[in-house]
């Protein structure tokens, strides 16, 4: 090397070229049962996966264990079921956690599997200084758009101080919380709301940790070092990362300005990525494939905005369930761009873009307004509570939505070049999909129950009492929860135990006041066709819209009941997590003349079931039609079960959809005349 | 389907023993246009099968957006179960949205969480199409129905103003539902409906301080106007919280314990006025009050007894069709 300075390379302190590490490779698993995850697992890290990111199950999410009737429906399906410490003695089993760095997708019950994770590494001696990783427990995202939170804000909120209190203290390489920014934008989120929402939770953290007052001033440095976040990244490559360059530098100033952070390491924006699923196509998932490199690009190409960790999903996501082979397929891509490409030896490739720099600048000025108006709100735990945030999500959805259905929004293979020779991807014995094994959910019902009936019965209701205490008295609830975990105690049963004490919580839905911005031919047969039947039968048509499951992801249902009022229904929709008795019996109430149900789970077969089931006992006969992630194979078993019409990610066509349940709808005998 | 008389009195008998379905179905036939046969057809089999029974009371919930009054229905639902085992409610809640395509978004279960198959409970919601006073067009005869079969039936609307008046008209015992400090005294003072309802309830009384004074605050303004009360005496005011679970069984028992009910022949001249002014406006008014409704207003007053018959709606209103249609010809 000459001693003339390459500004193009980076060096290290003796001016020999360095690049730079990569990320760290991810791939969000987990499935089945605690021992089928662990092979998974084992597997993954033997391909060159450097990270785990664990999956849960929507019951171990929503705080429910297996053995729960609203669990039966949904075990091992979109992530891995965790009972009790038997569980996670055996998803790491042969894994050595002390070297692991584990991130945990999960919420409303964060605190829960941090417990089982400390009793476990205590269990094998390891020390907690040692232990590396993360618990998302971004409870508002919940509220807003995944729909896993069980307690009400300011409850879960002291959980997530709780944690950060503890962690400090005992597990100081641990991120108590990761503000998770991704499923707003798979509800719709634009950039700076993005920006904006995410920033905002993270401030509403702070403060609450600030309220407490329980650490000294550079105990605080360090707990705002903590704080990790967890984005998405779009197929607007360029945007996106400018997005990423903005979050950068919002966090600096606002870790500087409001929060005084003199050590310049706890200032720093540290984040990990999924890249979005939410514009990958049923139709000619194929192309998914690109998408994925392309949104990849956005958070690794820019230096000074390089994402710490990225997973990426599998190209035929929005059909179902990947097999292990497409998610290898993911982690190969990574490993391409990272080991195969110069990406890596190079400062940041964009500082001093004029271009860049003022779209940075752009999106940072915006993003800042909507901040201030939420922190004069009373900041996002308000802008929760009074719906603020939620029907700004709505809205940005509906618009996204509207532009698809006038192809504004060009979607390939979706709205435009839509003829395609059909992927031989697809043509494997397996249909190109995985299924869970239905028969899997016994072994984890067995574990639960060995582990109930060996545990001392005594000590884990001694453990859970002392829990359900310490809620009531303000106590930090962390080292309960870890007594509670050696003592065996349920998933479910700690959850209840604190349901008990701070209630579920049940938050706006967002749908209220809002408009579509349709106006075509299409919206005008609708209209008339509703207006037909208005005439005919005296009184609009009623659709009950329901969630039912422990599945929150609500776009779908939302975007139906904002549908169907704008074309004229009278719509009755009452938010997730409903049961489906609970449904049938607002239907029933209601004289509804259609139901619509929106179920993105996989559990479609068992829930539609329990739904006809429960319409027989009210003798009542109100045609079903369904929306979600369904796939055709299961089409004739769901209408002979008396499904009506069955919607998937290719019918993006809301007034096409709406045509279709009003004709549905006109053609049923008037129920009374 | 159900026009013939005997399927009519199968729905009927169902719907009397409380199953969820008939009721639903007679609901949606009230709230069909031109549903006046209909009604004579329903009300006269009501009479037949369930001859001189009490009716069940009405309550009116009502306030501005935001005071809490679903929330507050739900944990009066949940204690309603428990406190009163062999008694049954009905709700109607009646929600403002609308827009240009006439659709609406009817979000009031959200906030109530119900028992399910239990036949103690229904939940009714409506679109309020438009119509001011928070009541649909529809609204009174459902209610009418709905106290055949229930023992409590609650009308929860949105109201700013003047517009909660209508709801107490056709309720025996009506709520404002106010949140602490809102400000609204001043307003309802102004308006002149503090003489409306029965009863008064400061809801969100999360914080026992601010609720304490908001309810001084009440109770000073409605004494500054007691003169004009109708029976002079202040009328009760609760102070709940959902979130506390706090004054909420106290607003049941008094619910529960309430005897008096309005004038059912006031109701209905009341509820029958209103229509003609929204069919035929003060045209129509001016002939009914001239012919008919003088004639029985005289015979009400004429009575020291009170031993009078019942007026039936549907009766009245055929007879002022026909004077209309009259006088239209």
């Amino acid at each position: 090397m000459s001693a003339e300075k390459k500004e193009y390379l980076l060096v290290d302190e003796n001016g020999q070229g360095k690049p730079d590490k990569p990320w760290i490779f991810r791939t969000y698993a987990g499935h089945t049962n605690a021992k089928a995850s662990n092979e998974l697992y084992r597997k993954n890290l033997s391909k060159g996966q450097t990270g785990l990111s664990i999956a849960f199950d929507l019951p171990t999410q929503c705080g429910y264990s297996s053995d729960h009737e609203v669990s039966r429906p949904e075990i091992g399906k979109v992530g891995v079921p965790i009972n009790s410490l038997e569980d996670f003695r055996i998803l790491f089993d042969q894994i050595p956690i002390e070297e692991m760095n584990t991130s945990m997708t999960i919420n409303g019950t964060s605190m829960w599997l941090l417990s089982l994770y400390v009793a476990l590494a205590e269990e094998r001696g390891v020390p907690l200084e040692k232990l590396n990783g993360t618990t998302q427990n971004d409870l508002i995202k919940e509220y807003l758009a995944r729909g896993t939170y069980i307690y009400p804000p300011k409850d879960s909120m002291k959980i997530i101080v709780d944690m950060y209190e503890y962690c400090l203290h005992k597990i100081p390489k641990w991120n108590p919380s990761n503000i998770c920014s991704y499923h707003l934008q798979e509800a719709g989120a634009t950039p700076v709301q993005e920006l904006s929402f995410a920033l905002a939770t993270a401030i509403a953290v702070l403060d609450a940790i600030k309220e407490r007052n329980c650490f000294t001033e550079e105990e605080f440095e360090q707990c705002v070092g903590r704080i990790s976040f967890f984005v998405n990244a779009g197929i607007r490559f360029v945007e996106e990362m400018c997005k990423m360059r903005a979050f950068t530098e919002m966090w600096q100033e606002i870790t500087t300005e409001r929060y005084k952070v003199k050590t310049a390491k706890y200032r720093v924006f540290r984040y990990g990525v999924q890249v979005n699923s939410l514009g990958l196509t049923e139709e000619q998932p194929e192309n998914n494939a690109w998408r994925i490199l392309i949104e990849s690009l956005g958070v690794t190409l820019s230096r000074n905005a390089r994402c710490r960790a990225l997973q990426l999903p599998a190209w035929n996501e929005a059909l179902s369930l990947p097999r292990p082979w497409d998610q290898q397929w993911s982690l190969r891509l990574q490993q391409v761009l990272a080991y195969e490409t110069d990406l890596l030896e190079y400062p940041d490739i964009f500082e001093g873009s004029k271009v860049i720099e003022s779209k940075v600048k752009a999106l940072k000025e915006e993003a800042k307004l909507e901040i201030q108006k939420i922190i004069d709100m009373g900041g996002a735990l308000v802008a929760i509570e009074n719906g603020y945030m939620k029907s700004q999500l709505v809205k940005s959805q509906t618009e996204r939505l509207s532009k698809i259905n006038s192809n504004e929004l060009v979607i390939v293979g979706k709205n435009k070049w839509t003829d395609g020779i059909k992927s031989p991807l697809m043509t494997d014995s397996d249909g190109g999909i995985f299924k869970v094994d239905p028969k899997s959910a016994e072994q984890t019902l067995n574990v639960l129950g060995e582990a109930k009936a060996r545990r001392n019965a005594e000590l884990a209701k001694k453990s859970l009492d002392e829990l359900k205490q310490a809620a009531k008295d303000g106590k930090n609830l962390m080292p309960f929860s870890v007594a509670c975990a050696k003592a065996l105690v349920t998933t479910g049963e700690w959850a209840d135990a604190l349901r008990e004490v701070y209630g579920e919580y049940n938050p706006p839905t967002g749908v209220d006041g809002q408009k579509l911005f349709l106006s075509d031919d299409k919206v005008s047969t609708v209209r008339s066709k509703v207006e037909a039947f208005t005439k005919t039968n005296g009184h609009r048509p009623k659709i009950v819209v329901g969630k039912p499951g422990l599945d929150g992801h609500s776009n779908g249902a939302e975007m139906i009941a904002v549908s169907a009022k704008h074309s004229g229904f009278d719509v009755i929709y009452s938010g997730i997590r409903l049961s489906p008795e609970e449904i049938v019996q607002s239907a029933v109430e209601e004289n509804a003349n259609v139901i619509g149900l929106s179920i993105l789970s996989g559990s479609h077969k068992e829930i539609v079931k329990q739904l006809f089931d429960e319409l027989t006992h009210y003798k009542a006969k109100i045609p079903v039609v369904i929306g979600g992630i369904i796939p055709e194979s299961d089409f004739e078993e769901l209408k002979a079960m008396g499904i009506r019409e069955i919607f998937t990610p290719k019918d993006y066509d809301l007034m096409s959809i709406m045509e279709k349940i009003i004709d549905i709808v006109s053609k049923e005998p008037a129920l009374v005349s | 389907m159900i026009d013939t008389k005997e399927s009519l009195s199968q729905l009927v008998s169902e719907a009397l023993l409380g199953e969820k379905y008939p009721i639903a179905k007679i609901i949606s036939r009230i709230e069909t246009e031109k549903n006046l046969e209909f009604r004579e057809a329903l009300f006269q089999e009501l009479s037949l099968q369930k001859p001189n029974t009490k009716e069940g009371l009405t309550i009116g919930i009502t306030g501005t957006p935001g005071a809490g009054k679903s929330s507050l229905l739900g944990e009066l639902c949940r204690l309603f179960l428990e406190f009163a085992p062999d008694k049954k409610m009905a709700i109607v809640a009646i929600d403002p949205s609308s827009n240009v395509s006439g659709g609406s978004i009817l979000g009031d279960r959200t906030r109530v969480q119900l028992p399910r198959r239990d036949i103690r409970l229904y939940f009714r919601s409506q679109p309020s199409q438009l119509e001011l006073g928070g009541l649909n067009p529809y609204t009174y005869h459902v209610i009418r129905f709905l106290r055949q079969v229930f023992d409590y039936v609650f009308i929860e609307t949105v109201g700013i103003g003047q517009n909660e008046i209508s709801v107490s008209l056709i309720s025996d015992l009506s709520f404002l539902v106010m949140q602490p400090l809102g400000g609204d005294q001043v307003q309802f003072m102004k308006s002149g409906i503090m003489e409306v309802p029965e009863a008064f309830i400061i809801n969100k009384c999360d914080e026992e301080s601010l609720a304490n004074s908001s309810y001084y605050m009440l109770e000073s303004t409605l004494e500054f106007i007691k003169d004009i009360l109708p029976d002079q005496s202040l009328p009760p005011i609760f102070k709940t919280s959902v979130t506390k679970r706090k004054g909420i069984e106290e607003l049941l028992q008094y619910i529960l314990q309430y005897q008096r009910r309005k004038d059912k022949n006031t109701e209905t001249l009341t509820q029958l006025s209103q229509w003609i002014r929204n069919e035929y406006g003060r045209w129509g008014i001016a002939i009914w009050e001239e012919l008919e409704s003088s004639k029985w207003n005289r015979a009400v007053k004429q009575n020291p007894l009170g031993g009078i018959q019942k007026l039936k709606y549907e009766e009245e209103e055929r007879k002022v069709v026909s004077l209309i249609q009259t006088k239209i010809k």
